[in-house]
């Protein structure tokens, strides 16, 4: 695999995770993106649901509502209204 | 020893006073060290939003939103004051106060009718005093101001300038530079002025379409200020308490040195007089 995601989950309030993934699965406005190293420049709005970041320390689960979600160079910023971390 | 007493007692209420000063710095300490993470963590998502608004807007889509609409006069103009709901925090609110005043003359003297929307006790009070119309007051907004009081504050403004009933909106808060300098600043909110590009423009799949996103994100960016406003406003409010509470205790103290030298040299003049007069007794006795 061609190196790892840099993920960061920004919300209003505060900076609700940043580090490494191997792939991020979030809601956008017209149904689940998954997105994996490499992928091309891409920004889209998200809608509401569950935002899943595999991380190197495990799975991690957000619920976020509006936003969006941007990719550039294997960073990835996901910058939403509401945000909050899910068991 | 009338005088001492008097003395004893100005010391008393001196040093109680101190207490509740000391106290109060510390608290509005420990307030601003948490006003102030809460500060620097709303960046990132000022910037990120900044960022993409600026890659996004272009001059000749302007005409496409209505929350980028330039009225060519400015008839009706909305301004939002922050305040703090407590004093004891210098000339903070003052200043507020009168960045605010100085914007509404201007407003007026170009034309405009201003409306006016104040948040916290002191600016309110301040305008009922001077008895002028306040067309909406909010007091419920604390020391942890969140995203959805901004959005309660700002939403139903920006949505009767997209209907045309304001041409602009003003937001006057206290900006935090830093923890000595909170000077009050009057930012515009609506039409919104979208940030300058930074950095190599590049080609990104869009989706939906740009159009879409930047009616999206408009509303968010202009959440955020405010949102940004409110936690620079607490930030600076504590920091100017902190000092005022400061300034006040080193004063106290100050005061206390002076009282307690004058207290012990008139406790020792009233020693060496009583001495002086059973000296004075023995030797009458003894003649």
């Amino acid at each position: 695999m061609a190196g790892a995601l840099q993920v960061s989950v920004i919300s209003p309030e505060q900076v609700l995770y940043e580090g490494a993934a191997s792939s991020v699965t979030a809601p956008a406005f017209d149904g689940e993106l998954g997105i994996l190293p490499m992928h091309a420049p891409l920004m889209t709005l998200l809608g509401t649901g569950t935002l899943r970041v595999e991380s190197t320390e495990g799975l991690k689960r957000f619920r976020v509502s509006g936003g969006f979600l941007q990719v550039v160079d294997d960073t990835v910023r996901v910058v939403t209204e509401e945000a909050s971390a899910e068991g | 020893m009338a005088k001492g007493r008097e003395l004893k007692g100005r010391i008393k209420s001196v040093e109680n006073t101190r207490k509740i000063t000391r106290t109060m710095e510390m608290v509005a300490a420990s307030k601003m060290k948490r006003a102030t993470d809460r500060v620097a963590a709303a960046r990132p998502y000022a910037l990120a939003l900044g960022d993409v608004l600026a890659r996004l807007v272009r001059p000749d889509i302007a005409e496409r939103f209505p929350l980028l609409r330039q009225p060519a006069t400015k008839r009706r103009v909305a301004l939002v004051l922050l305040t703090a709901n407590r004093g004891l925090c210098g000339a903070f609110n003052t200043n507020l106060i009168r960045e605010a005043r100085a914007r509404i003359a201007e407003l007026e003297a170009q034309g405009a009718t201003v409306e006016l929307h104040i948040v916290g006790k002191k600016g309110i009070a301040f305008f009922k005093y001077l008895g002028r119309a306040i067309d909406s007051e909010r007091i419920d907004i604390g020391d942890r101001p969140s995203a959805t009081d901004a959005a309660s504050l700002i939403d139903r403004l920006t949505d009767r300038f997209a209907k045309g009933e304001l041409d602009a909106v003003y937001i006057t808060y206290a900006k935090f530079k830093s923890a000595l300098s909170t000077p009050p600043a009057t930012e515009q909110v609506v039409p919104v002025v979208p940030p300058a590009t930074q950095g190599t423009p590049r080609d990104f799949l869009l989706a939906p379409s740009a159009d879409v996103i930047v009616e999206a994100l408009l509303p968010a960016y202009v959440r955020n200020m405010v949102y940004r406003a409110l936690v620079e406003t607490v930030a600076g409010e504590q920091s100017a308490r902190r000092t005022a509470m400061k300034n006040a205790t080193d004063n106290a103290s100050d005061m206390l040195t002076l009282l307690k030298r004058t207290y012990n040299s008139a406790r020792q003049a009233q020693i060496t007089q009583e001495i002086a007069e059973i000296v004075g007794g023995a030797s009458a006795l003894q003649g």
